[in-house]
């Protein structure tokens, strides 16, 4: 709000002013059952969040493991995910993968590695995150996927319908 | 795990990829259940239920057999007898 006031210095006018009024989008999604292997990107089974979850403006749009963005803006994007597996495997990594041209063409804009060492011969968990934050200046062009790769293509990647062992958390900071 | 747990590892380790999901509309008490599973490949078939069951057991069991064979590794060790290789991977690998 502006309070303006002219030479005599009396006010003439009480003028409102544009006020980030806080987030104004954020959206979370997970796939709901377990895969094993690579998957570039993941395209099954992703679910909105729905326990005890409500999304904060429009949200994320899906298909096919591709998300499209409701508004342009600064977002944030983390996700993460579980592996499981009863040996080794020296990586396994989760990929934020952006496309901004629209087409199915994408890049890798953030990594998340983790490995797995097999503890007390028993089938062994690891967790790796990663998260990343750009400018979708096009709603159009501006796409994103996650994907999932392993040294040990065994290695299972966690999906569950009722409990958060993968996560993808979209959050638009503010505008472009 | 929880069995859902289980039946959701077991069909993962029967296929690679994402080759099946859950039922969006689920019926039953959990929407983790045998009922509920949709298959996403069409050159997959369903699996039945004790062939599901059977998976499950299978890696049950397994789990159980390296837990037995890296007690045994222990005990040999420490009596200074030899191990087999599948003892000795249970510590090594």
């Amino acid at each position: 709000m502006a309070i303006i006031k002219p030479n005599n210095n009396t006010i003439s006018a009480i003028t409102a002013l544009p006020f980030n009024a806080g987030i104004s989008m954020a959206d979370q999604w997970r796939w709901t059952a377990s895969f094993t292997g690579n998957a570039q990107p993941i395209t099954s089974n992703w679910e909105r969040n729905d326990t005890s979850f409500d999304k904060i403006g429009t949200g994320m749009t899906e298909s096919s493991g591709i998300f499209t963005f409701p508004e342009t803006g600064i977002y944030i994007v983390n996700t993460g995910t579980i592996f499981q597996l009863d040996s080794n495997s020296s990586y396994n990594a989760i990929v934020i993968r952006l496309s901004t041209a629209g087409g199915p063409n994408n890049s890798p804009i953030a990594y998340g590695y983790a490995h797995i060492s097999r503890v007390a011969s028993s089938t062994t968990y690891s967790q790796a995150v990663t998260e990343a934050m750009f400018d979708v200046t096009n709603i159009t062009n501006f796409k994103v996927a996650i994907s999932v790769s392993h040294h040990d293509t065994n290695t299972t990647t966690k999906g569950n319908s009722t409990s958060n062992e993968n996560f993808t958390t979209f959050t638009r900071l503010g505008d472009t | 795990m929880t069995e859902q747990e289980w039946l959701d590892y077991a069909l993962a380790k029967m296929h690679n990829g994402q080759w099946f999901g859950w039922k969006k509309d689920w019926t039953g008490e959990h929407r983790m259940s045998y009922e509920n599973i949709i298959v996403h490949d069409s050159s997959i078939t369903k699996p039945t239920e004790a062939e599901v069951n059977a998976k499950i057991q299978e890696l049950k069991d397994a789990e159980t057999a390296r837990e037995n064979l890296k007690a045994s590794a222990k005990a040999k060790l420490i009596a200074g007898q030899p191990l087999t290789e599948e003892e000795a991977d249970t510590i090594v690998l």
